[in-house]
C-alpha cells in the first residue's frame, strides 16, 4: 500500500521540482561577531588586527588615522517553473515562473588612530537579507 | 557487474549536467615578490619596479598605500533537467604596501584568500 502511494507521491515531487532552480553566490568568507571578539579598543593593534582576520579589502584615509573594511556578501537565488506541471500535456512549453532572490551584504569596519591601534569596530549588518524563497508576494 | 553497470549509469547521468566556470581580475601576487620587500629597507620606486604600479593609492595620516588587488571565481553548476544547482564563489588577494613620507616601506599587508579555493556546487552548505 506504501508503495502504491510513494510512486505517485514521487511523480508529483517531480513534478514540482520541474524546472527549479537554486543558485548562491558567495563574496569572501562571512565573519562573525565572535571573529572579532579578541579586538580591545584602544589596544589591538593594525597588525594583530591582519594576523587574525587577515588583509582588509579597503583602506581608506582619514585625518586622524585609517579605516579598514572588510566586505562580504551572500546571494541567494531560488526559482520554480510551475509551467512544468503541464508540459505532458501542452504542445508547447508553459511557463509560470516564480523566482526570488536575497542579497546579504555585510562589512567590517574598523577604524585606527594616528598609532594604527583600534580606536572602534562595528558591522554594518545587513546579512539577513538573503535567503532561498521563490515565492514573491 | 550489475552493481557497477548500474554506478556507472548513475554516475554518466549525475556528471551529464555539470559546469565548470573560471573568471579572475588582475595578476597573481607572487609570494616571492612580496618577500623581496623589505620593511624600513624598500623604496618606493624599488616596489613600483617589482609589483608594478598599484591598482589604487589610499593617502592617510602622512602614509601613502599601495593596494594591489586580484580576484578569482570560480562556479560549479550541477544541471539535473529539472533541478539545477549552482554556486559562485569569489574571493580575493588584497596586498597593502606602506609607505612612510621618506617613501620607503613600513610595513606590508598580505592575505591570499584565493589560495585552495575549491569550486562548490551544493548552495545550502556554509
Amino acid at each position: 500500500m506504501r508503495r502504491f502511494f510513494s510512486i505517485p507521491i514521487m511523480c508529483f515531487a517531480a513534478w514540482l521540482l520541474a524546472g527549479c532552480n537554486v543558485a548562491r553566490i558567495t563574496l569572501n568568507e562571512p565573519l562573525t561577531s565572535r571573529d572579532v571578539g579578541f579586538i580591545v579598543r584602544g589596544e589591538t593593534t593594525l597588525s594583530q588586527v591582519v594576523d587574525q582576520l587577515g588583509a582588509p579589502d579597503q583602506l581608506h584615509g582619514t585625518g586622524t588615522g585609517l579605516v579598514a573594511m572588510y566586505h562580504f556578501l551572500d546571494l541567494k537565488y531560488s526559482r520554480v517553473n510551475f509551467g512544468y506541471l503541464l508540459k505532458p500535456w501542452s504542445p508547447v512549453t508553459p511557463d509560470l515562473v516564480m523566482s526570488g532572490s536575497g542579497v546579504g551584504t555585510d562589512a567590517l569596519e574598523i577604524v585606527f588612530d594616528s598609532r594604527w591601534t583600534v580606536r572602534d569596530y562595528a558591522f554594518t549588518h545587513h546579512v539577513t537579507g538573503s535567503r532561498f524563497n521563490p515565492w514573491p508576494f | 557487474m550489475r552493481v557497477r553497470v548500474v554506478l556507472c549509469l548513475v554516475v554518466g547521468l549525475l556528471s551529464a549536467g555539470c559546469a565548470f566556470s573560471r573568471g579572475t581580475l588582475g595578476d597573481e601576487l607572487k609570494a616571492e615578490e612580496i618577500a623581496s620587500i623589505v620593511k624600513g629597507t624598500t623604496t618606493r620606486a624599488e616596489v613600483i619596479a617589482r609589483l608594478g604600479a598599484p591598482d589604487r593609492i589610499v593617502p592617510a595620516n602622512d602614509y601613502d598605500i599601495f593596494h594591489y588587488y586580484r580576484y578569482d571565481a570560480k562556479a560549479g553548476s550541477l544541471l539535473l533537467i529539472v533541478l539545477n544547482f549552482s554556486r559562485l564563489t569569489v574571493k580575493s588577494d588584497d596586498l597593502f604596501v606602506l609607505l612612510n613620507r621618506d617613501g620607503v616601506v613600513e610595513d606590508v599587508i598580505f592575505s591570499g584568500r584565493t589560495q585552495g579555493m575549491p569550486f562548490r556546487f551544493w548552495p545550502f552548505s556554509d
